[in-house]
């Protein structure tokens, strides 16, 4: 019956076409980047490493650009577009008066958004899925094969793999990627659970972010980053450090953990003491 | 069927529906009438337990609502003013979806409740090239699915042009004679529920100002119209003998208990007034609703 449920939700969102606004939007972002990068030649990577006695030469590659591509995408454009989801999934029934079909059936309130969370969250692994896809064949397109080089100073992390290593790391980083996915579909969906317009819900899980990561980055809080959601978010680069530290990681999917049932409780509560009406 | 036990509900410090009793009894057609805010739809929403009482009890098929509501729902079937669907999945999938909130339900009993309200052929198309008649059809076919015993209409005729009133008031009838089922209608359309219901309930302001039969509706208060020369000289004297309790224009007069029309001319002909008709006058349903919302309730006072 769930599963039925579910395969429903899944009807309601992928039968709309702004659903599919975050796929094309990262298409087009993913490739457009690749082609700039292509134009420049890679001059500051290049820079970079030939700075640090390295030629650029095997790692101007499909992987590293794809990576290059990831880094602005992933706490920019998905939060955007998973919170534009998330944000709608009930609050967008409740504006058209679905809501109102819905819950004259026997289903109880919880059970109701259980189903919905389920759906958002796969919509969040297919978004997820199609930024890596995307952003590996792309990357391709304009990029040969080749080793894996990632940067990244705000992580300090400055790595250099194999190509089959390389793959292995990539896809380790998109699947730990889904945790961020989840985080902000789940802040959305709490939002959507009150009595507020979808726009409404979506522009509140951006702002709670957006606040969350500008405190993340005033120098005078690092001593309390931990206590951030988008450093835990930012787990999924911790995938490409040299030597994996996965107990800091199991401790960041842990607390993201803790946070995705708490937005679900608060949303289920709000949303059970709410008065639904036309 | 539906039992409505001092039932209130305050949204904030207005009062949208105060201590309320009802009872829908099993097999009836049962009108619901109020002006806009009355607290029909409030009422409704408590019944199917989408609006919470800020106190009292509500009883659908014999489970409360508020603590055992999927029981209460199991067999009831709502019909909403401007019903909405997911208008860009077709008639058929949405009745897929909304059925199995439910229960899980057969293709072949879908394609049973599609037949009986007259989409097919229309059913894979996307809902928003429906007519308002075809997505009315759509929301009655939805109600039906889990096959109820109860169906609730909240203002079901809304928007529709007067043959869509017409084929709605068949319908209705139609349910109530071939399937048995209990219906609440909710409306504004005082001619349909006269032509409809076998019981009313009138809200006002919140407050329940009418619960009976339209039988009793129809035959109340014993008003009689009268044509004589002299209406004024007719109702002083009728008056003052005790045979009317009022008068109404220079037409009705309403007779007091147990006074009938030929006691009234007898006394109007040996005082030498003329009677040229006498004839006893069936209240409308709209007179009599109008008569009611007429007077101020308690809580309009206290708002």
């Amino acid at each position: 019956m769930l599963l039925a449920q579910l395969k429903n939700e899944l009807w309601k969102l992928f039968g709309k076409k702004r659903t599919y606004i975050g796929f094309a939007m990262l298409l087009l972002a993913e490739n457009g980047v690749c082609f700039a990068l292509y134009k420049t030649h890679f001059s500051f990577q290049k820079r970079l490493l030939e700075g640090n006695g390295f030629s650029m030469e095997p790692y101007a590659s499909a992987l590293t650009t794809a990576l290059i591509v990831l880094s602005p995408i992933a706490p920019l454009l998905l939060p955007l577009y998973v919170a534009l989801i998330g944000g709608d999934l009930v609050a967008k029934e409740a504006e058209d008066g679905t809501l109102r079909m819905i819950l004259c059936r026997p289903i109880s309130r919880v059970r109701l958004l259980v189903t919905k969370w389920l759906a958002g969250a796969v919509f969040s692994v297919a978004l997820v899925i199609a930024l890596g896809v995307f952003g590996i064949l792309c990357a391709r397109i304009w990029f040969p094969w080749g080793s894996l080089f990632f940067w990244s100073p705000e992580d300090q992390i400055f790595t250099m793999f194999d190509a089959t290593t390389g793959l292995g790391r990539y896809a380790a980083a998109m699947l730990l990627m889904l945790a961020e996915a989840f985080s902000i579909m789940g802040v959305a969906f709490m939002f959507s659970c009150f009595n507020v317009k979808p726009a409404a819900a979506t522009i509140l899980a951006l702002s709670v972010m957006l606040i969350d990561f500008i405190c993340y980055h005033i120098p005078y809080f690092q001593d309390y980053q931990p206590w951030f959601l988008t450093y835990h978010m930012r787990v999924w680069v911790w995938a490409l450090e040299e030597h994996v530290s996965w107990w800091k990681i199991w401790q960041s999917l842990s607390i993201l953990v803790g946070f995705n049932f708490t937005f679900l409780v608060v949303g289920c509560t709000a949303f059970q003491v709410r008065d639904i009406k036309s | 069927m539906i039992e409505l036990r001092q039932l209130a509900k305050k949204f904030g410090k207005r009062i949208a529906v105060a201590d309320l009793t009802l009872a829908v009894p099993r097999g009836e057609i049962f009108g619901l009438l109020g002006h806009n805010g009355a607290g029909k739809s409030t009422t409704i929403g408590m019944m199917l337990g989408q609006v919470w009482p800020t106190s009292g009890a509500v009883k659908v098929c014999g489970h409360d609502v508020t603590i055992e509501r999927a029981r209460a729902l199991r067999k009831v079937g709502a019909i909403f003013e401007a019903p909405a669907f997911y208008d860009y999945l077709s008639g058929w999938r949405n009745l897929e979806i909304l059925s199995h909130y439910t229960a899980p339900t057969s293709r072949q009993r879908i394609r049973e409740v599609v037949d009986w309200v007259g989409l097919t052929g229309r059913e894979l198309s996307t809902v928003r090239t429906y007519s308002h008649g075809m997505r009315a059809r759509l929301a009655l076919a939805q109600a039906l699915l889990p096959q109820p015993e109860l169906l609730i209409l909240d203002e079901p005729g809304s928007g529709l042009d007067p043959e869509g009133i017409a084929e709605m008031r068949q319908t209705i009838l139609r349910l109530h004679r071939e399937l048995g089922l209990t219906i609440l209608l909710s409306s504004h359309l005082l001619s349909e529920v006269e032509q409809l219901c076998s019981r009313i309930a009138v809200l006002n302001q919140g407050q329940k100002v009418f619960d009976g039969k339209i039988a009793d509706v129809k035959a109340a208060r014993g008003r009689v119209a009268l044509k004589t020369a002299d209406f004024g000289a007719a109702a002083s004297l009728l008056s003052e003998q005790g045979l009317i309790s009022g008068q109404e224009g220079e037409k009705f007069i309403t007779l007091r208990d147990g006074v009938t029309t030929v006691d009234v001319t007898r006394v109007l002909v040996t005082a030498g007034i003329p009677v040229e008709g006498i004839w006893s006058h069936e209240q409308t349903l709209e007179d009599f609703y109008l008569d009611l919302v007429k007077a101020p309730s308690p809580v309009a006072k206290n708002n």
